[in-house]
């Protein structure tokens, strides 16, 4: 297939975790929706990276899951942590911080 | 540059609706359930059939390190977390701002509309229109993407797996259990 289909597809993907983000409360499904947006990048990135014939854009997808591995392990720890304390995982109740 | 171009064939076609319709399927799903469990679910099936898109891409290296790190390792600790925790939510999406929110998400969808319409209308560039695996030897396998990995990139290699070191104790300093006599 050519590369815009997958161009396409990756900015579809791109937006629903996008929409994931905005809308959701849940902070589970918040982190993974940001995962969804990560997995576009790294679809973009190969996409890009068969066209132009450069391995490049491998190594590239390689750090981004690297990437996505450590948010994953600190967004779950901090959740984990904030619910011990809170035992809430809605990010309306979460605003202790908040200005 | 050799940018080879065929058109393709029903059975790419075939392959590349059916992983693509998992993914964005998939990724749909996983945003608009209201049991965590089932989210992560959908979310498995979402990177299962983006590795199939992958390997399509002859990102082989790639597609496998995709279901053994995404679908794997990152999904067992959601998996995890979501049975600690253990509690539908009462409401998908609260009504706190949610003009903002809505109107956030259809700001976006615009931008990415825009995007999507460009590409679509560039799409006889010859980047944009590209279909075959270029011309370059083992593109793609494990030999040769760790090749330019210890080589070319070694230090940004090096640097990413310190990231995760660093990642790895911070989660484990955040979730420990203070004793008792230490707690504030």
């Amino acid at each position: 297939m050519p590369t815009y289909a997958y161009i396409l597809v990756s900015l579809a993907l791109f937006f629903v975790g996008c929409a994931g983000v905005l809308l959701r409360r849940n902070v589970l499904i918040v982190l993974m929706s940001v995962e969804l947006q990560l997995a576009a990048g790294t679809l973009a990135l190969l996409a890009f990276s068969r066209a132009l014939g450069d391995q490049k854009g491998h190594v590239f997808a390689f750090f981004v899951m690297a990437l996505a591995a450590a948010e994953a392990a600190v967004g779950l720890a901090i959740v984990v942590s904030v619910f011990r304390t809170r035992r809430t995982a809605s990010l309306d109740e979460v605003n202790a911080l908040k200005g | 540059m050799n940018l080879a171009t065929h058109t393709a064939t029903l059975a790419e076609m075939i392959a590349f609706a059916v992983l693509t319709a998992g993914v964005l399927g998939g990724g749909l799903v996983t945003i608009t359930r209201r049991n965590p469990v089932s989210a992560v679910m959908s979310l498995v099936l979402t990177f299962a059939a983006l590795a199939g898109v992958f390997a399509t891409l002859s990102a082989h290296f790639l597609a496998i390190l995709q279901v053994l790190v995404y679908a794997g390792a990152i999904m067992v600790l959601f998996v995890f977390v979501v049975m600690m925790m253990n509690r539908d939510e009462i409401t998908p999406i609260s009504r706190r701002g949610l003009g903002t929110r809505a109107a956030g998400v259809l700001a976006a969808g615009y931008v990415f509309y825009r995007v999507a319409w460009l590409v679509n209308r560039e799409r006889g560039l010859p980047v944009l229109a590209a279909t075959e695996t270029p011309p370059v030897k083992d593109f793609g396998t494990v030999s040769s993407v760790g090749a330019l990995l210890f080589s070319d990139f070694l230090f940004p290699f090096e640097a990413i797996s310190l990231l995760l070191l660093v990642a790895v104790v911070g989660a484990v300093m955040l979730t420990r259990h203070l004793r008792e006599d230490r707690v504030p």
